[in-house]
């Protein structure tokens, strides 16, 4: 069974007595364990579709079900590391990453052992006690992962996660996305307006037309990546220079330029 | 800096005094029946504080004073706040509740005294609900904007991570409007203190609003100024103490200035 399936999904908007089409007849299925990345022009209705699989927002017609079952609402088997990170400022680094859990039901001794692994997976030890705002953009995101991987969920849902991190972090927060998703996998649906950043992290590339958005081709990366071996090498920068990323990424470009081309007219 | 800071606004304080005593007591320039000269004022309070003023001495004015803001404080907080939270969680209490208080709110809180003492007589319980209507306001209305300017992904990401209705609003809702809820306190605070006085001048037993109408008839200027300083120092030190708590209770926000 598929681990995410949007089927035949419309979604229409009415923004100030004005109807729009958001989402023309999306339909992607995600296997259990597979990172997807989905890339299309600003206002492409991408972010709605993670949206909707979350449970934030709802289809106007056609399905989007999470292993088998129609997204109804919200839940933490659907993590979601948001854009603007979204952690709670009046909660330290340990109290956020552990309200899940507490919500959850799961033992205070439990609690305290799983939030320290999921503390010492994202390279956090010592800033247990700090709040947010104590934190840079790259730790607060880090944190921000945290909270969605110590759930231990069926589907992680991110949205352009490292869109708010300066170029620098953003790379070393991409590269040890990575690390963790090679070494830990789960079901990943990702959104980013970087064609890099998708080729780079996923194992399939979904792009999007412009408005009213659809799923215009899926490129499989992940031959291409295990076979030209990508993974041995530790940086990024490495790896975008190997001729079967280039080729890729600009196959990716191509496909998007013509839809950005199209929207800046 | 902080220190520089103090001692320049002490200079103030004490040039302005040096001005009061030259005006008063050196040249006589004001005639000390309009205004106390600082030796006029000082015996004022000497006498309240010792021997007694308009039925008590000064702490036991003080004392009913405080209580009375304290409890019209307390009550007005303990239904404003929530009363607030709650009309900005849910559009239907709002559209319930807010013709309501559309339509008593432009009512200034002084305009209640004469209604609060025709049902509740002159003692405390009136003056009393008069504190609560004034106070009650401020608290209502920003505790209404801490919530509607909650940033809509932190709501997204409790209920992302599956927390309960109850535990949302103690340790999501509350927390997020509470830099506002206690902007509404600090504004509720002076509000009770303004009401207070004024509904002290108009008939009461005791209290500071008690000692300023006694000597106004009185014609006492001496005391009067006692009066307003008195009501003053206190305003003073319940907003510090109200400041206090606001800190303990917002660690984050204190390291965040820091």
């Amino acid at each position: 069974m598929d681990a995410i399936r949007f089927d035949g999904v419309h979604k229409a908007f009415r923004r100030a007595g004005i109807d729009f089409v958001a989402l023309e007849k999306v339909d992607l299925a995600i296997a259990p364990q597979e990172f997807v990345a989905i890339v299309g022009p600003s206002g492409c209705g991408k972010t709605t579709c993670l949206r909707m699989a979350a449970g934030f927002e709802f289809p106007t017609s056609g399905e989007v079900t999470v292993d088998g079952r129609i997204v109804t609402a919200p839940g933490p088997d659907r993590a979601v590391v948001f854009q603007q990170f979204a952690l709670f400022p009046w909660k330290t680094v340990f109290e956020n990453i552990e309200l899940g859990l507490r919500n959850k039901g799961v033992p205070k001794a439990e609690r305290g052992d799983r939030v320290a692994e999921a503390i010492a997976l994202m390279n956090l030890q010592g800033y247990e006690t700090a709040f947010p705002h104590q934190l840079s953009g790259g730790m607060q995101q880090r944190v921000a992962i945290a909270r969605a991987y110590v759930l231990d969920p069926d589907v992680l849902l991110m949205d352009e996660p490292f869109g708010a991190l300066d170029a620098q972090t953003r790379v070393v927060m991409q590269e040890e996305l990575v690390r963790l998703a090679r070494r830990n996998p789960r079901t990943v649906l990702f959104i980013t307006h970087s064609v890099e950043e998708a080729v780079y992290l996923a194992d399939r590339v979904a792009v999007m037309t412009r408005r009213p958005g659809r799923i215009k081709e899926v490129i499989n990366v992940k031959p291409v990546r295990v076979a030209e071996h990508w993974d041995d090498h530790a940086r990024i920068e490495d790896v975008m220079d190997l001729e079967s990323f280039v080729h890729l990424r600009t196959r990716i470009w191509k496909s998007l330029r013509d839809e950005k081309g199209s929207q800046d007219r | 800096m902080i220190a520089r800071r103090s001692i320049v606004g002490l200079g103030t304080i004490m040039v302005l005094v040096g001005c009061w005593y030259v005006l008063t007591s050196a040249t006589g320039l004001v005639s000390p029946g309009r205004f106390p000269s600082p030796q006029d004022a000082w015996e004022s309070a000497w006498q309240v504080t010792v021997t007694g003023y308009a039925n008590g001495r000064l702490h036991e004015h003080i004392l009913h004073s405080l209580k009375l803001i304290a409890l019209g404080f307390l009550v007005a907080a303990g239904t404003g706040v929530p009363l607030g939270l709650l009309m900005g969680w849910s559009r239907r209490a709002d559209a319930i509740i807010s013709p309501i208080f559309l339509l008593i709110r432009p009512i200034p809180p002084l305009a209640w005294i004469p209604l609060a003492i025709l049902w509740l007589g002159l003692g405390d319980a009136a003056k009393i609900m008069v504190i609560w209507f004034a106070a009650f306001v401020p608290s209502v209305i920003n505790s209404y904007t801490g919530v509607r300017t909650i940033e809509c992904y932190v709501v997204e990401a409790a209920s992302m991570l599956g927390t309960p209705r109850w535990r949302f609003v103690l340790e999501v809702l509350v927390p997020a409007a509470s830099p506002m809820i206690f902007t509404g306190l600090r504004l509720s605070l002076q509000a009770s203190w303004t009401t207070l006085v004024a509904a002290e001048l108009v008939g009461a037993l005791y209290g500071l609003g008690r000692i300023l109408n006694v000597a106004q008839q009185d014609i006492y200027p001496g005391m009067i100024l006692v009066g307003m300083i008195c009501v003053a120092i206190l305003g003073w030190a319940t907003t510090r103490l109200l400041a206090h708590a606001e800190s303990l209770a917002l660690p984050w926000l204190r390291t965040a200035e820091a």
